[in-house]
């Protein structure tokens, strides 16, 4: 992955070097790649398990549209009602799933919708700015966009979880034999509701973020890229939609090698609409090839 | 706790007794005991309460008689299998306890991490060593940092064993306790030569660990085995120990089957012979590791059994006739014509040849109505002549006919089949193969786990459809259904047919 990586960045400096090899580009990288991982950073979690959560995109604009509304109240401290959406939306998709055994890729897009819904109630149907959070996205260091800076601990968080604790082995236990995990005494059922609400709380973190840095506007329109690229982030980097394998720092590397190839097409002379066919190429060969590797693995 | 004398029971359940919803009588005053680094063989056909005893072992159910001694004292029966393990006893199950994505040492500590947590994070490199540590003890043979799903299924069965005696050893928290391993049907999934270096593996583990030996393949029994019990409808009929007497895979056998009574024996079995010509003819059929040298003759309407012990090599062959497994030399022939060794089992159909199972048949489409799930597999019956659209009407005759054959009890054809009993949704789905009118019906388990009524309306359905031809082949657990079913029966041992016997013959040899 880290060679597929480094190949699409050789390709596209030797194709052309003096539009790719600009810091103005590679700030724009950074800036894409930060919101792909900040929308699949929590995501990926689930992913692991063998489940599906989609509400990342309806935490972050319901989450936008309720900071509106509660600045007038309770001030700045409106922005902590990211978290706390996240939060709960994910304690909400996990027990319902367990509880009602729905399919969490149908649960969390109904939930998606619903959001939508409601934020373009709650709006009015117009986009609101919020002020008052530009020292998110305030320039620090030269060509890095700030955001990049804040959303470290959280990736180090999410990496260290997945790869260095006892809830990182059992997620993949569960993606990779559920009822294997059941019979080793896993609590799969806990573990459930645990890993939607963790995704909801990193989607609700990473969206105080998100939020400011998208354009620190309330989004009424839900722009189905918002969707899917985060998806494609995750099976890029190697995370099979069946779990099993992968995880958040596998997400990371997915999304910086989806932001230098789709940067890379655009600045090629393509129409946009090409790309975007090639974007959904993109995500069928990711996920066939992360579906072949683990064909071959038997399950006893 | 103080090493034993090797004589004394380290573990002794004492008349066990199981009712389920108070009529079925799984368990009845049943009595073993394991010593200090036995294998003890627990055999039995499917339902004759092995794995209910199992569950009450480790803590699943709960019995409703009985007493449970450790080293001569008495215990109460474990409530959970957590419970189990810290009174030194673990169960290996046949499938999916083994976890692919997982490294060899994450799967070893799985659910037991705890003692190696440090601020939450893990303490791997102190797992592997102890992991390292494990393996070698038990003289396994594979690196703690390799992917489970990497492992050959014989070593990664071995993986699962010395998980489960470690399981036992972190729950009691102790290294002395000797632990009581069950192995439920632990070679179900593998092939022949992985049996064989799964049970070489095993051996010397005889010093860590007792082990329950739950199978009902008797060759492997008989070969690892120091003792065996012998479960017959809940009852323990027998018991060998094969350091003391010499007894062949035949007593074992006829003990597990049993003998006596048939409810059945009134019913008059229809042998007349119709066509002369064979249908299928099989010469010299061999597929290397499963069966030898096949070679039978089915006529119209006529029956043949095919005996044996599971493991035998009875359900390669009658996979192979149905096109399921493909054979390596020989010749097959249906209705005079050679056929590829690999061909599919659609293309049997279209030769008219069925093959259902009582295992794999019970997938119905439990949301849709009766008549639905029997037009599916007989769409051609139920289209119009000029456009294919669907009949409605040809569909429900097509159902009621199916419901009458085989007396289905329901209010109609358009009830929805998972509120159907069992016993009718195994009908549903032996019926629906009927009515494709195949010439051969391959039949392989087929009332597995369905109640006496309902068996005898298929018997009845199957014998009708006989008389008018239907030529069938069956592979059962139960002697009783080849007395009931089958012209001529043939033993089948070690993949090979040694003796074939008329059906009045097999009935005095089974002493029904």
């Amino acid at each position: 992955m880290v060679l597929a990586l480094l190949f699409f960045v050789l390709l596209f400096s030797v194709l052309y070097p003096e539009r790719f090899l600009t810091p103005l580009n590679f700030s724009t990288i950074l800036r894409q790649f930060i919101t792909l991982t900040l929308f699949a950073l929590g995501p990926s979690f689930v992913v692991v398990m063998g489940s599906l959560d989609l509400s990342y995109v309806g935490i972050w604009m319901l989450g936008g549209i309720l900071t509106w509304l509660l600045i007038p109240a309770v001030g700045q401290w409106a922005i902590l009602v990211f978290p706390l959406l996240g939060l709960v939306t994910g304690f909400v998709v996990g027990v319902t799933q367990v509880r009602a055994r729905i399919p969490s890729f149908i649960l969390t897009l109904s939930l998606l919708i619903v959001y939508w819904g409601l934020t373009a109630t709650l709006s009015g149907g117009y986009p609101r700015p919020v002020k008052g959070y530009e020292w998110i996205n305030r320039p620090l260091i030269p060509y890095i966009p700030t955001p990049v800076l804040w959303s470290l601990p959280l990736m180090a968080v999410a990496v260290f979880l997945i790869k260095y604790t006892k809830i990182g082995v059992h997620l993949y236990a569960i993606g990779s034999n559920e009822e294997g995990a059941k019979l080793a005494g896993i609590n799969v059922h806990r573990h459930k509701v645990l890993t939607f609400t963790l995704s909801g709380l990193f989607t609700g973190i990473g969206s105080v973020i998100l939020f400011q840095h998208l354009g620190g506007a309330t989004p009424v329109e839900l722009n189905l890229n918002n969707v899917v690229w985060p998806l494609v982030a995750i099976v890029l980097g190697g995370t099979p939609l069946v779990g099993g394998s992968g995880g958040p720092q596998r997400t990371i590397l997915g999304a910086l090698t989806f932001s230098v190839v789709y940067r890379g097409l655009y600045l090629s002379l393509l129409h946009p609409e090409v790309i975007q066919l090639l974007v959904g190429l993109m995500l069928i060969v990711a996920i066939v090839i992360g579906s072949r590797g683990l064909r071959e693995v038997v399950v006893t | 706790m103080a090493p034993s004398e090797p004589n004394v029971p380290l573990l002794e359940a004492r008349g066990i007794s199981k009712t389920f919803n108070g009529v079925v009588r799984a368990l009845d005053r049943v009595t073993i005991l394991v010593r200090r680094g036995e294998i003890v063989g627990v055999v039995g056909e499917n339902g004759a309460g092995k794995s209910t005893l199992m569950k009450i072992l480790v803590g699943v159910y709960a019995p409703d008689e009985g007493e449970l001694f450790y080293q001569e004292r008495k215990i109460p029966f474990p409530r959970n299998p957590r419970e189990a393990a810290k009174r030194g006893l673990s169960i290996v199950y046949q499938e999916k306890g083994s976890i692919p994505h997982l490294q060899v040492y994450q799967f070893l500590f799985l659910g037991h991490e705890d003692k190696y947590e440090k601020f939450m994070r893990l303490q791997t490199r102190q797992m592997k060593k102890q992991a390292e540590e494990v393996l070698r003890e038990f003289h396994i043979d594979c690196d703690v940092e390799a992917l489970m799903g990497d492992l050959p299924l014989s070593l990664q069965k071995m993986v699962e064993i010395a998980r489960a005696i470690l399981t036992v050893r972190l729950e009691a928290g102790s290294n002395h306790l000797m632990p009581i391993i069950i192995l439920d049907e632990p070679t179900a999934p593998l092939t022949i030569e992985e049996r064989e270096r799964l049970f070489q593996d095993l051996l010397p583990m005889k010093s860590n660990a007792s082990f329950i030996f739950v199978s009902h393949i008797i060759p492997e029994v008989m070969k690892f085995a120091d003792r065996i019990y012998v479960l017959r409808e809940g009852r323990l009929v027998g018991h060998y120990d094969l350091s003391a007497e010499r007894i062949t895979e035949e007593d074992l056998f006829r003990a597990i089957v049993g003998r006596g009574s048939s409810e059945y024996l009134g019913k008059p079995v229809v042998t007349e012979q119709v066509g002369g010509e064979a249908i299928l003819s099989a010469v010299r059929l061999t597929r290397n590791g499963c069966y030898y040298e096949v070679s039978l003759d089915l006529h119209r309407g006529e029956c043949i059994g095919l005996f044996g012990p599971a493991g035998s090599g009875k359900s390669e062959i009658i996979r192979t006739l149905g096109g399921l497994l493909s054979f390596e030399e020989g010749s097959l022939a249906i209705k005079g014509q050679l056929v590829r060794p690999e061909e599919s089992p659609p293309d049997r159909l279209r030769r008219g040849i069925g093959y259902f199972s009582g295992e794999t048949g019970k997938e119905l489409f439990l949301n849709w109505p009766i008549a639905k799930n029997i037009s599916i597999v007989n769409i051609e019956k139920v289209l119009r002549k000029v456009l294919p659209i669907i009949d409605f009407g040809a569909e429900k005759r097509l159902a009621e006919r199916v419901v009458r054959m085989l007396r289905i009890r329901t209010p109609g054809v358009y009830v929805d089949c998972y509120s159907l009993s069992g016993g009718n949704k195994q009908k549903v789905s032996v019926g629906r193969w009927l009515e494709r009118s195949p010439e051969i019906l391959l039949l392989e388990d087929p009332t597995v786990g369905i109640d006496v009524g309902a068996r005898e309306d298929i018997y009845d359905a199957l014998l009708e459809m006989k008389r008018q031809g239907l030529a069938m082949i069956l592979v059962s657990d139960d002697p009783k259904e080849y007395s009931i079913l089958c012209d001529r029966v043939l033993f089948i041992r070690a993949g090979k047919i040694w003796e074939s016997m008329s059906i009045e013959e097999f009935r005095k040899t089974m002493v029904m």
